[in-house]
Parts: C-alpha cells; structure tokens; sequence
C-alpha cells in the first residue's frame, strides 16, 4: 500500500521577549510569534525593539524557524498612523508574517510594505470557508481561525480553500467571540480591542431578575451559592493531535505571550514531541499520559478541548471548587555542564535547597529526577541554599544535563 | 438629511414606526442576524416591506451574523429570497457573506456591520471600496473620533442614537451552563441581569439564542441630547435600537427623533427644542433601565 506522507504543521510558539524566543524554538517551536512596540493586543506583554526584533530573526534563521509579529488592534482614528513605515521595517528585518485584524491595517500592511505575508488573526473571527476564501483573494497567506471553529468545521474548510490555516491548540482563551466583547472598556475604561483587557469576564457576577425598577431579586443558585461567571477552562489538544495533522491544519497555535519561559519551553517541548511522533508513524502512533501530565506541570487552569468536539458546556467553564493543580515553580537553568566532575552550572530562577526533589527537563522531551546533595556559590563556598535571583550555583548532578535544560520543582 | 433606522418588533409596531416618519426598518430572523427584538419569517418580512415600500420607506434586513459552515451555506439563497421581496439593503459582519455576494453577483446593497470591530473611517472606507454602501460605527467611539470619521468616510457611517447596546457576544450557552452546574432550572419569566462584583447598582442586561450568549451593556444609550454634534460631525444615519423597549413606547421615542430631524430640515433645532424632546424621551424610556452617553462623552484619553 501506497502511504501518502503527512504535511507535518507548524508547533507555534509565544513569546514575549528575546529569551523566550529563544527558548521556545531551542525547545522545538517552528515558529514563533512576538509584539512590536504598536499595534498589538498585550501592551503589557514584554514587546520587541527593532534590534530586539533583528537578534531575534537572526536567532530563527540559524534555526530553521520563523518569526512573526502581532498587530492586531482594532485601531481607532489616528491609531494607524506610522503603521506603513513599521510594517516596512518589519519586512526588511525579515520578519515573516504579520498577524492583523483590522483591515485598515491589513490595507496599509499590503499598500505600504509589499512582499510582507499577512495572517488574519483570531481577533477577526473567521469561522466559515468562504470567509477563508474572501482573505485568501484579499492576497493573505493564512487565517487564524475562531476558537469557536470544531474539528468537523476545519475538515470543510480544508476541502474548500486553499488558504493555510492556524488554530489555536492550548493556552486561555476569550470566553467571547474575539474581538466581540468591550466588557472591558465599559467596565473599566480600558480597550479590550486595543491591548488594555481587564479580563472583565473572569470576575465573579450577580445575576438578578427585575420584577421592579431597581428591585434586583437575585436569582442566583446552588448549594452553596454558586455566582455567575464567564470564566472558561483553558484548551489543550494534546490528545488529538491526528485530528489535528489529518485535518490540514497548517499551524497549530500555543497562546501566551505573558507566560515565562518555564511555560514556553514545557508546552513547545511537549507538542514538538507529539506532532513528531505522529508524523514519523502515523499507524503506530500512541497518545502517552507524560505529555499531558508534563502540560499540567505548568497549568493554571483546567485543560478541555475547547469547541473542537461540540459546544463547552458548564464543564468547561470555571464555576465551583477549583480541581487542585500540581503546582511546579521554575527554580533554574543549566548554563554549563562538566561532564568528568559531573558538576552542573545553575542560572538561578527561584530558591532551591540542598535536599530539594528537583526535575531537570531538556529539549527533546528528556527528563530526569534527583534530589539536590551538594552545592556551591560562585566563591566556591559550599551552601545549603540557593536564595539569590540570577546567582550562578554549582550543583553536583546524578544524570548528564545540557546548557539551557531548566531545573524545576514541586512546590 | 437625517436618516432614521429603527428595530421592529411586530408587524404592528413596523407599521407604526412607518407611520411614525422612521425612515428605514431593521429587521430580521435570527439565524442570519444579531440581537434583533423579533426574529421574523420570509413573510412576515415581506408584509412589512411592503407596507414600507408604499408608504415611501425602506427596510434593510440583518444578515449580520457570525456564520459558520452549516450557515454559511445557506446564505446565498436567503439573500436571494430577500432580494425577491424587495428589501431595500442588507447589513453583513462577515467577510464570508461579501465574498458569496460577489461571487454570486447579488445585486443587494450591504452596510457593513461587524459591531465592536468598525471604529475607523479607514477601516469603513475598506469596506465601502469593495462595495459596501454604508457602515454601523462601534458604540465605543467618543465624539471627538466621531469627527474625524464623520470627515474621512466616503460612506454613510451609522450611529446609534438610542437603545441597549451589545457588549459581549460569546458562543456558549453561558447561562444554560451557569444553571446546568447549579443543577436548577433557568426563570423563565423575566429578563435577566448581572451586576459588577463592586457595583450592585448595575444592571447589564443577559440573554441567549440560537447565536450564544448576548451582554448589554447596563446603561443604554441615549444621545438625543447630542443630535446637534452629531450633525455637524456629518453623521446623520441614525439607528434606534428597541430590543429592550418595547411596544408603543418605542414608537413613540422614534416619533421624537422624527420631530428633532424635521426641526434640523427645517432649521429649527434650538436648546429648547432638544431639551424638550429629551424630557419626553426620559418618560417613556423603561423605568427599569438606565441611559447615558456612552463613549460619546469620553475623552479618547480616557479610555486605555
């Protein structure tokens, strides 16, 4: 039998900043997407310099990896001034797409800065083919499409267009359609659409029946009061990654440019693993727990498959007791290692302790466990602790480490 | 000249705002538009047209959802439909409709209609170059961005005047799960709310359908006190929304709006004449409900 080869999708990664960015394609990230200092969404996701910009393209380019910027506000009269010279920028860095929503600004990315690839973002919320067909006419390269999107919809879609798809794959996601909601800026002042999100629909909400002018007969109910949320879970596709691979999806899409680097390089490193796995041997392929157990290592909520499977239901919304996270913090990373002392060099993240249970992770999904013996500062003075944030440590390992494995451990 | 787009809830009521001066109708089902008082069939809509056709008015029809495949399909025939009963325009939020309305060659005008997302005259005027003939601005815009979009757009870009305004849209059954967790049954009897965690005193109305979940934001809008700006901003497409107003009350806050756009024709609109309609307006706005500004009175500073 003939054996037709998978089109193996990109694992896209955030990234906030430089370290990030290269941590997550060191830990198996295709790509990778960042913010410029304008026209994003996260003004207070750490955002990229020009020069920021150029390292981290240079960074991509030894590796085979690409990089991408969001600039995807809904701009408001006089937002999009200065957005043609920025895109043209980006284009001569040699950024490789722009991720947009709002068509002045994919008008003035084409007019102003030719040759650049454009990707609809999320924001937009295509959900259908023909609004796939539409932009692919429009001259973009990619959708991003809704997370309201299931998997049935995406197979359609793939029959029908030729336009490359993304879909998100794990991390928080809008409650709302995206880019529907200003609960934020009629709550707070502040522009859902331009960066400033206060989160609104995380807040813990009385929901009341009118019978009067200003009579609020709460209807809240259960045993104990439960109040009303908009809250969701957050997505995680691992366990259907050939769904995802035989679809088409081109891109599959990890969100969070706020996350540290302990997040980037766990959740990269897991799908890069995966997707590997599923397209080296399709027949043979097997889901394995570690991944998802590994992915709950650095969850802050519960994980569910969002829209791919059906409508979420009360399920996927956070409402009552919390199902307890193991939680790990992120303690350290390897800088060097002597391989004839067995002696590790640590970057120090966050305090650790002689007789700590700690993990150290790599690229590559390897892993290995051992309890912290011995120690020392950069004087050479045995310690017992490591309490200074960036101290350099030298640690005796039972197992070989490589630079820029992470050190973590339960908290 | 000052246009006036009103809801409909009824064929009555349709008829009555017809008779009232309301220039346009907004209607339609709901498994092709947004938030609409009264989700009509094929024929209803069609009396209602022609009854505004003879009368000399129009009706443009919301195809304004956020469709997905299994709608998307159908969208071609239902344009059709509405072209076959004479409704004068049609208001579209996705990219997915213009493409089938090009594509098929419908000769339907479309006003672009994306809700939260058209908050610039570059983005309308985006639009308008690929047909659209008119555009429905963002409620979150202050006056002084209205004057610029009013000066830039080469489209008639809508505002609304009056009515509840959407804020939140989301997919899910978002208080169909809030009861299924609680393991009790939803009221069914009166409209629901929520209230801020810190501000009990607000009251943002709640509802679902068949498009998910709809939030409104807890004062509705009211900017008869502003009409005067509004037509020096060149912005004179008006729309008065009645989801929350019903029955002859809204008729008659429509019938102000008419007074206030005969008083402009007819260069008449002083501080008295705008006080007054808006005194009137307040009397019969639902007692339950709050109005303001919104945005119009924000300075753009202000909102980060």
């Amino acid at each position: 039998m003939m054996k037709t080869k998978l089109k193996k999708p990109e694992v896209l990664a955030p990234a906030g900043t430089l370290e990030k960015l290269k941590t997550a394609i060191r830990y198996g990230a295709d790509a990778v997407y960042i913010g410029g200092n304008q026209y994003g969404l996260r003004s207070r996701a750490g955002n990229f310099s020009y020069d920021e910009m150029k390292e981290g393209v240079a960074f991509a380019n030894k590796h085979d990896a690409k990089v991408y910027v969001t600039a995807n506000m809904v701009t408001h009269e006089g937002d999009e001034e200065g957005a043609g010279e920025f895109f043209r920028k980006l284009r001569d860095i040699g950024i490789d797409a722009v991720i947009v929503s709002d068509p002045a600004l994919i008008e003035i990315c084409a007019m102003d800065a030719p040759g650049l690839p454009i990707h609809l973002s999320t924001q937009a919320s295509a959900t259908n083919y023909e609004t796939l067909n539409f932009w692919h006419k429009e001259g973009l390269e990619r959708v991003v499409l809704a997370r309201e999107v299931g998997m049935d919809e995406i197979k359609e879609m793939q029959e029908k267009t030729d336009v490359e798809i993304e879909a998100f794959i794990h991390g928080a996601m809008c409650i709302s359609y995206s880019g529907r909601c200003t609960l934020s800026n009629h709550m707070s002042n502040r522009d859902a659409n331009r960066g400033g999100c206060s989160q609104s629909c995380r807040w813990k909400y009385d929901l009341f029946e009118m019978p009067q002018p200003e009579q609020h007969e709460s209807v809240l109910a259960g045993d104990p009061v439960e109040d009303f949320s908009m809250s969701a879970v957050d997505m995680s596709m691992i366990r259907h990654i050939p769904d995802l691979v035989e679809n088409g999806v081109d891109s599959l899409k990890i969100e969070g440019r706020m996350k540290s680097i302990h997040y980037v390089s766990t959740v990269a490193n897991v799908y890069r693993k995966a997707v590997d796995a599923y397209c080296e041997d399709p027949e043979n392929y097997e889901f394995k727990q570690e991944w998802e157990d590994e992915l709950w290592k650095v969850a802050t909520r519960e994980l569910a498959s969002g829209f791919y499977y059906g409508m979420p239901t009360e399920n996927e919304q956070l409402f009552g007791k919390r199902r307890k996270i193991p939680a790990y913090s992120f303690i350290g990373q390897v800088l060097l290692y002597d391989e004839e002392t067995k002696i590790a060099t640590i970057q120090q993240r966050n305090l650790f302790e002689v007789g700590d249970d700690i993990e150290f992770y790599g690229p590559g999904f390897d892993h290995v466990s051992q309890t912290i013996h011995q120690m020392w500062d950069e004087e050479g003075n045995e310690i017992d602790r490591a309490p200074r944030a960036m101290m350099t440590v030298k640690m005796k390992v039972d197992h070989p480490v490589k630079p820029y494995d992470m050190m973590r451990k339960r908290k | 000249m000052v246009e006036l787009v009103a809801t409909a809830e009824s064929i009555d009521q349709a008829k009555a705002l017809v008779e009232s001066g309301v220039d346009t109708l907004y209607i339609g089902n709901d498994e092709f538009g947004l938030r609409l008082p009264t989700s009509f069939s094929s024929e209803e809509m069609e009396e209602i047209t022609t009854f505004a056709h003879l009368n000399g008015k129009k009706v443009t029809v919301a195809v304004n959802a956020i469709m997905h495949n299994d709608r998307i399909d159908k969208v071609v025939p239902y344009v059709q439909s509405l072209i076959d009963i004479g409704v004068d325009a049609i208001t579209v939020g996705d990219p997915g409709v213009i493409h089938l309305i090009q594509s098929n060659n419908l000769k339907i005008p479309y006003i672009y209609d994306a809700q939260t997302l058209v908050t610039s005259a570059k983005h309308i005027n985006f639009w308008a170059k690929r047909g659209a003939t008119g555009a429905v601005l963002a409620r979150e815009i202050t006056h002084e961005e209205l004057k610029s979009i009013g000066e830039n757009v080469v489209v008639p870009a809508e505002v609304q005047v009056y009515g509840a305004t959407c804020i939140h849209h989301s997919k899910r059954p978002l208080v169909e799960n809030y009861y299924n967790f609680t393991q009790t049954a939803k009221p069914e009897e009166n409209d629901l709310y929520v209230s801020e965690p810190k501000k009990p005193e607000t009251h943002y109305s709640i509802y679902e359908d068949i498009n998910g979940t709809h939030v409104f934001n807890t004062d509705d809008i009211n900017l008869m006190p502003f009409i005067r700006q509004l037509r020096d901003a060149n912005l004179t497409h008006w729309k008065l929304d009645g989801i929350y107003t019903p029955g002859d009350n809204f008729v008659q806050i429509a019938r102000l709006f008419v007074k206030a756009k005969q008083a402009i024709a007819e260069n008449q609109l002083t501080d008295d004449v705008i006080q007054q309609l808006n005194e009137q307006l307040l009397t019969l706005h639902p007692a339950e409900r709050t109005l303001d500004a919104g945005f119009f009175v924000k300075d753009p500073d202000e909102v980060q």
